[in-house]
């Protein structure tokens, strides 16, 4: 299972280091959205400042949808799909695979991500060790249920708007306790964020875990 | 074929189904009447006591709805009860499920705002019900997509549990986030013997009643919709190949 | 009352029974949809009428009809 998802998740890395997709234009979308937030709510860095976990979380929920769409677009070219379908891979290492792939992917733009909310809202990034589980532990989560909901809708003909609506509610529990973690991060106390890093590491195993069951049955359908 | 599945209900089905019809309008008559012209007016909260005659069990109704298409989404997915049944009763409580907790938004909110002051706060209970609303709308909206009825029923069902396992970790990292929780006042024991009225207590009752027999009548209507657009659909694709099969002969 | 009593009543109240009467009208309309044909067909396979062989010679001449266009375009169908 394993070995297949190394598989699958290399070949994911491989298109995308080659396409350039992520790069040229998620990456760009993420950091519109961040710039869009700042117009939204003023030049005051006082108000920016404070709100910047939860911009910062929001920005990676939405660029998530993104990554998930061009995962399995990626598959829907030259009926790659049932290639994977008919490969004998097993299903869940497909699907540990193509999680996995996303994560690498939204770890490198979380990466960026911080440095613009550092620069553009006067952020202070301390407690660089919770900052860093949370992003690990929350994008786990969110690759793991993006990646579920993403096969749910990739065969499907309304997939741009199905997947939002599927996906953003689902994930609000990690919206929030990351953003409360990074919270605690920033203002200094890093040490108050620990129950909400077991929420989020609650949140990634119970999806992993559905994800690792239900992808079979789904990937077989679509 | 599922023509032996199908539809012309057994007369006793019928019946049954219209006293159900007839005994949860007789028991909303007898909440609405009770709730506004009999009971007394509440010592604190004055004549909006009323609402809460109807809020609960709107909240009631909603929870029980989603855990009967939870339910019933498993029993389908488990190989040895699979059943279109368990499909179509999974789809119409999540539906009937969806308009009572928006009632329950919009009732809670109609309370909350004289009580209040403002139509929305962000408390654990109102926020996972607003969430759960929108969790549900996206499963509705994962039914209706159209496609063979197994896949899409498998889909659907997989779509279901994906959205209950949230509900729990929704609602506690809601209630971590907002610790302001007013715990619910007419399921506070405390608050609540000391002045509840003796007839307030029974249309409460009546109310959670009535609302639950509400519920399994819209469920047994939708569902027979369900049943009789799926024959329509089996129907429409039977008669298609008929006529093309009779078009090849013809020639 | 304070009219936001009244407000939550007619809300709640005429929401359940739009939502009833719809189900009850659209049920009823796909009752009608469904019906005569359900009824032809429930005949057909009632009786010993078989699934049409097509490589079988048509009895009494008359063109292979499906139980489902009896009642649609039997009169057009002439031989």
């Amino acid at each position: 299972m394993l070995r297949d998802a190394v598989l699958v998740a290399g070949k994911d890395l491989r298109i995308e280091i080659r396409s350039r997709v992520g790069l040229n234009q998620i990456g760009p979308f993420a950091l519109a959205v961040l710039l869009l937030f700042g117009l939204a709510l003023g030049p005051d860095r006082r108000v920016l400042a404070p709100a910047s976990a939860g911009l910062f979380w929001v920005a990676v929920l939405l660029s998530t949808i993104l990554g998930v769409q061009r995962s399995y677009a990626i598959e829907s070219v030259d009926g790659a799909r049932d290639g994977l379908r008919l490969s004998g891979l097993d299903p869940a290492g497909i699907f540990l695979g193509k999680a996995g792939a996303v994560v690498v992917q939204l770890l490198v733009l979380e990466t960026a991500l911080a440095v613009g909310v550092a620069l553009l809202y006067g952020a202070r990034l301390s407690g660089a060790l919770v900052l860093i589980g949370t992003c690990v532990l929350g994008t786990f989560g969110l690759a793991a249920v993006g990646t579920l909901y993403g096969v749910v809708a990739s065969g499907l003909r309304i997939r741009e708007t199905l997947l939002p609506l599927l996906f953003l509610p689902v994930v609000s529990p990690v919206l929030l306790a990351a953003t409360k973690a990074w919270d605690e991060a920033l203002a200094g106390t890093p040490g108050r964020a620990g129950g909400w890093l077991d929420v989020l590491a609650v949140f990634a195993v119970l999806y992993v875990a559905t994800g690792i069951v239900a992808f079979g049955p789904l990937l077989e359908d679509g | 074929m599922r023509a032996s599945t199908r539809t012309v209900p057994s007369e006793r089905v019928a019946v049954a189904l219209r006293v159900l019809g007839v005994a949860s309008l007789v028991g909303v008559v007898a909440t609405v009447w009770l709730g506004l012209f009999v009971t007394p007016p509440d010592e604190f909260m004055g004549n909006l006591v009323r609402l809460l005659y109807v809020h609960p069990p709107m909240a009631w109704v909603a929870f029980l709805a989603y855990g009967v298409a939870s339910l019933a989404s498993l029993l389908y997915l488990w190989p040895r009860t699979r059943s279109e049944r368990f499909d179509r009763l999974a789809g119409a409580s999540g539906e009937v499920g969806v308009v009572f907790t928006g009632l329950t938004l919009v009732s809670g909110s109609i309370w909350g705002r004289p009580t209040w002051g403002v139509w929305w706060v962000w408390d654990p209970l109102l926020t996972t019900t607003a969430l759960l609303f929108v969790l549900y709308l996206g499963y509705l909206a994962l039914r209706r997509v159209p496609g063979e009825f197994h896949v899409r029923a498998r889909r659907s069902a997989i779509g279901a549990l994906i959205a209950f396992i949230d509900v729990p970790i929704v609602y506690l990292s809601v209630e971590w986030w907002r610790s302001l929780h007013q715990a619910p006042t007419v399921l506070n024991p405390t608050t609540h013997k000391t002045y509840v009225h003796g007839s307030m207590a029974w249309t409460l009752l009546l109310g959670f009643v009535s609302f639950t027999l509400v519920y399994t009548w819209l469920v047994a209507h939708r569902y027979r919709l369900a049943e009789l657009q799926d024959a329509q659909d089996t129907e429409g694709l039977e008669i298609a190949l008929a006529e093309r099969r009779a078009e090849a002969v013809g020639r | 009352m304070n009219g936001y009593v009244e407000a939550g009543y007619i809300m709640v109240l005429g929401t359940l029974s739009s939502y009833g009467v719809a189900l009850v009208a659209r049920e009823h309309a796909a009752r009608r949809r469904v019906g005569t044909a359900a009824v032809e067909e429930s005949i057909a396979t009632s009786a010993d009428a078989p699934v049409t062989d097509l490589t079988s010679p048509a009895p009494r001449d008359t063109p292979v009809v499906m139980p489902g266009e009896l009642e649609q375009d039997a009169p057009g169908r002439a031989p």
